[in-house]
């Protein structure tokens, strides 16, 4: 509903009004050049923030004026996350076309020859398409296994029976828990000395069992922690889902004698197929990131090293800060693609239906 | 045999008795009408005669079989929903056939059968639409199609024509009435509305706070209620039921006071088998005759509001003490606000309560 | 007979389609149990006396429940752990020393909610926005808004912490608070605006027509109705800024210190390995906000609020 007058014309160049955002625009640019290149760099870093400013106040006087509501009520999301978010993107972006490392001081233009390094370079190359693969492999699996786990939660917890609040925090609690904590301490749980995975094993086998032997074993083992601690999340969106389905179509169901099989199908999953998919987005882009769980349990041994992991050793550690630029930005290009090609078939599938 | 029996039911949800001690029956064909003020208990009496909820005490009996502890399912019955129940992801024609899957029939069947039953409600050009794409009334046409379309052992409606329109409950109540008589089924239809019960009802079931207070005929209901609150609740407008003081009663004339004055009405015999006493009148705004003069057999009150209705007008008068009195005329009697009427009720039609509100009828 | 009174102790057999009785309270407390467990387990690790934390077979409970677990489960519960949470001795002979949990609690408290909140306001009103009046790029900027959350945490760090020290924010409250307002803000925009997408029109328009302005329909007719959603962005946003750790361990100085650092922190130095049960004691205490706060606002989550799936 943006209201837009057609008697309000944008002021040209020159006219000095308060929501002349052109003007505003041009000020700022020749204001911040002149400040960058003449004044030291905490000067000319306020001077350019105050012509920002200036810029967003012509913006929003100018929204103000034409109601355009729905810019006013964006403007200041947009705002913070444009501060705090994109910029420190685009300076990340910025940064991966250069070879600059932390604690030097030189910085050299190398174009996009970091991302060449990364995936061609024998080194480099190798430990980022291993990290990659392992960080897919990861995601299939953690969320796979939160889907199915939140899902059949979310039915359990579907109907309402005595208790059914209690019952409830109980299960949500491990989302709760500080990864630190839940790292430590499953580590614990899957030590072979001392650990309650290899005692009760050990009951049975006589053996101990030493779960971070192989890799299948160290995957296992943080797949399971981490769908542990993140199946509550996919639960109470469906449970969020399944709760809001009318009382009356279930009766009428019954009454039509529907197989319960089906009623699921017609009634139900409508219902909660865009919490799911939410789930399904939100899940998938968190689990790209994983790296604290695997340095928690393995350090990266048995090849459990996940990009975000080795973004963090080569950003970190190895200070190599413009290649970590570009491999995380490699990263997010994967991660876009991938999004919008799911956000593309879900429009798809409710546009269809 | 396609018949429904309630043998004292009762149901109770925690402390609070929503259906106290029902006994109804309904005979094959027969259609039966619960009607009340909301919280009666009719929703919930039709709730558990389909099983959705279940009884506390009594028996549900249908098609001679005791229902109790079956569920829905079991039962072999069709609904109609208030809010329709349609399926929102299937579409009309679907959501027709559903309640034929279970009949293992084949496909060609189940179409044939759901052509069939959209001809006879006017559906065939929406089969294809989903339900949040048609209008209400194609709703509630297609939420009663999913009904007929098998052949349960009786019809239950909740409310049928509540989300309709004036001019569209009109029709509705026409077709309904023309579908049920061609089924041959026990059916209960619950609604609030009088007018709808009157018209689609072979007899009516009033009910107040769980209780039914009197079921019969529409005739029966509107012509002999069994108490005040029944004659109150039938009959548009409203009844006049007015406070009186029983003095005697000699010769068919009741000798009372009412509103401070004292008339000498003419009511039917059993009036003598009161005790003097408080007593209730009740006669009906089309039940009075007004006359030029005033007499102990007439009421005197004076005309404050005139609503022309058309063919009728109604008249809103307050006698002497205050009392109001609705009474209805044609338009050929012209009335003037402030004019002073006398009104002589129709001894046919005054009907007296005890002291508890009940009929007193020979 | 036999129905009316179990129905008097509460065993009321479910009447409806949507309620279950203790049958499956029981089935769903199995599982919950179960699922609880490992949390269960630092609980009590949190009450065992520092030696015993590792010990095999592992000790399981406190109380031998009517000797149900045999002897060399049990373990003493003492609540000397809770105490050097907040004062114990730095070195090997020395005197206890306060350690600061007090604060660095009170940090994480102030930070997380502050945050939380604000997120939630701009949120909700740019959710608002981009629901009711959609600008052309609409799902452009939408989904611009969901890779701010794509890369992980070590690729904006470094700018960050650049411009933090340029501006002075560097150790500030307004400095990470500004920067976790910013993480909740693109959950809190999708969350809310599907909440408000749900929504249907008619009372809206009823209302602009009686002469309400745009405000005025969203404060008294919109917000009551999506409270299910801002309850559930609250917890959410609560829960994954309450547990934030490496924003947290670069930006934040010795005074707004929030417990997930100072906690990896006291467990990992002194180079004696980790020490469990304090470890435990500080998770433990650390969860009690979380959960209360989780907890009373159950109620407000489980309300059936359609996701903007189905149009009724």
């Amino acid at each position: 509903m943006t209201a837009v007058t057609s008697t309000l014309l944008t002021p040209r160049l020159t006219t000095v009004v308060a929501h002349n955002w052109k003007l505003a625009i041009a000020v700022a640019v020749v204001v911040s050049a002149i400040s960058m290149a003449g004044l030291p760099a905490a000067v000319s870093f306020w001077v350019v923030g105050a012509a920002a400013a200036l810029v967003a106040a012509a913006f929003t006087v100018n929204a103000y004026r034409r109601h355009y509501f729905g810019a006013l009520l964006v403007a200041p999301a947009i705002a913070v996350l444009f501060v705090m978010n994109i910029f420190p993107l685009l300076w990340s972006l910025g940064l991966s076309f250069f070879a600059y490392q932390a604690n030097q001081q030189t910085i050299r233009f190398v174009g996009l020859g970091n991302y060449v390094r990364i995936l061609t370079n024998d080194l480099a190359a190798h430990a980022t398409w291993g990290a990659l693969i392992n960080t897919a492999m990861f995601v299939v699996f953690t969320v796979s296994a939160q889907m199915i786990v939140g899902f059949l939660l979310a039915i359990l917890f579907a109907k309402q029976f005595p208790l059914r609040k209690y019952l409830l925090i109980l299960v949500l609690t491990p989302m709760m828990l500080s990864v630190v904590a839940s790292g430590v301490f499953f580590t614990y749980y899957y030590d072979p000395t001392f650990g309650i995975l290899s005692y009760v094993i050990n009951s049975i086998s006589g053996n101990q069992f030493i779960l971070m032997s192989n890799k299948v074993g160290a995957v296992a083992g943080i797949v399971f922690a981490d769908a542990w601690m993140w199946s509550p999340f996919v639960m109470l969106l469906v449970l969020a889902g399944l709760v809001s389905v009318p009382k009356y179509l279930y009766e009428a169901a019954a009454i039509d004698r529907i197989s319960r099989w089906r009623q699921f199908w017609m009634i139900t999953f409508p219902y909660i197929r865009g919490l799911l998919m939410l789930a399904l987005l939100f899940r998938t882009i968190e689990a790209f990131k994983l790296a604290d769980l695997v340095i928690l349990l393995t350090k990266g041994g048995n090849d459990t090293l996940t990009i975000s992991y080795h973004l963090i050793r080569i950003a970190n550690e190895q200070n190599k800060t413009s290649e970590g630029a570009a491999i995380s930005y490699l990263m997010l290009f994967m991660v876009i693609v991938l999004t919008n090609l799911y956000l593309y078939l879900a429009n798809r599938r409710t546009k269809g239906a | 045999m396609s018949t429904i029996e309630l043998r004292k039911v009762t149901k109770r949800f925690g402390s609070f008795t929503a259906v106290k001690d029902v006994d109804l029956s309904v005979a094959a064909g027969e259609v039966v009408c619960l009607l009340g003020p909301s919280g009666c208990g009719k929703t919930t009496t039709l709730r558990v005669i389909a099983g959705l909820e279940r009884v506390t005490d009594g028996e549900v009996v249908i098609a001679g079989k005791v229902m109790n502890n079956l569920p829905p399912e079991k039962r072999d019955i069709a609904m109609v929903f208030q809010f329709y129940a349609l399926y929102p992801s299937a579409s009309v024609g679907e959501n027709i056939a559903f309640p034929l899957y279970h009949d293992g029939i084949s496909g060609a069947e189940r179409t044939a059968r759901v052509n069939r039953v959209a001809a006879i409600l006017h559906l065939e050009h929406v089969l294809d639409r989903l339900p949040n794409q048609i209008s209400e009334g194609e709703k509630q046409r297609a939420a009663m199609a999913r009904a007929i379309v098998r052949d349960p052992n009786c019809f239950l409606f909740d409310e049928p024509l509540s989300r309709l329109d004036v001019e569209l409950r009109q029709t509705m109540r026409g077709q309904i009435k023309e579908v049920l008589q061609g089924l041959s089924k026990a059916t209960v239809i619950v609604t609030h509305d009088q007018l709808e019960a009157l018209t689609m009802a072979n007899r009516i079931a009033i009910m107040k706070d769980g209780l039914i207070e009197q079921v019969g005929s529409p005739h029966e209901v509107f012509a002999k209620p069994a108490n005040a609150f029944v004659a109150s609740f039938i009959g548009t407008p409203q009844m006049n039921l007015l406070e009186a003081d029983l003095k005697t009663f000699a010769d068919g004339t009741a000798d009372m006071t009412v509103a401070g004055t004292s008339l000498a009405i003419r009511t039917d015999a059993a009036v003598a088998r009161l005790q003097p006493g408080k007593v209730t009148i009740g006669v009906r705004p089309r039940a009075f005759t007004p006359t030029d003069t005033g007499d102990r057999g007439t009421i005197s009150a004076r005309a404050e509001l005139i609503e022309p209705m058309g063919a009728e007008t109604l008249i809103h008068a307050r006698t002497a003490a205050g009392a109001d009195i609705r009474v209805v005329v044609t338009r050929s009697q012209r009335v003037k606000v402030g004019e002073a009427l006398n009104l002589r009720p129709d001894p046919r039609q005054t009907h007296v309560f005890d002291g508890a509100g009940k009929a007193v009828r020979s | 007979m036999a129905e009316s009174i179990l129905g008097k102790l509460g065993f009321r057999r479910a009447s409806g389609v949507d309620e279950a009785g203790w049958g499956r309270t029981l089935a769903v407390a199995v599982v919950a149990f179960i699922y609880f467990l490992p949390v269960l387990f630092i609980i009590f690790t949190a009450f065992k006396p520092q030696g015993d934390a590792l010990l095999v077979p592992p000790t399981l409970s406190p109380t031998s429940l009517f000797g149900l677990i045999p002897d060399h489960f049990v373990f003493k519960p003492t609540l000397e752990n809770f105490g050097s949470v907040f004062s114990r001795s730095m070195t090997p002979d020395g005197a206890p020393e306060a350690t600061g949990f007090d604060r660095y609690f009170f940090n994480s408290i102030f930070i997380a909610s502050a945050s939380v909140l604000l997120a939630l306001v701009i949120g909700t009103l740019a959710a608002f926005g981009f629901s009711r009046y959609p600008l052309k790029g609409n799902d452009t900027y939408l989904f611009i808004i969901l890779t701010t959350r794509m890369l992980p945490a070590i690729v904006v760090i470094i700018p960050v912490i650049l411009m933090f020290r340029v501006v002075g924010l560097s150790g500030s409250y307004l400095g990470i608070i500004m920067l976790y307002t910013a993480f909740n803000l693109a959950f809190t925009i999708w969350m809310m605006k599907s909440f408000f997408d749900e929504l249907s029109p008619d009372v809206e328009d009823a209302a602009r027509i009686d002469g309400s302005s745009g405000m005025r329909v969203f404060f008294k007719i919109c917000l009551p109705q999506v409270i299910a959603g801002l309850a559930a962005t609250f917890v959410f946003g609560l829960i994954l800024t309450w547990n934030e750790f490496l924003f947290a361990l670069l930006l934040s100085g010795p005074d707004t210190r929030t417990v997930p650092v100072a906690m990896n922190q006291a467990v990992s130095s002194g180079g004696r390995g980790t020490d469990w049960t304090l470890l435990a004691a500080i998770e433990t205490l650390f969860l009690v906000p979380v959960f209360l706060v989780t907890f009373f606002l159950q109620n407000h989550l489980l309300r059936g609020v359609t996701f903007g799936t189905v149009k009724r």
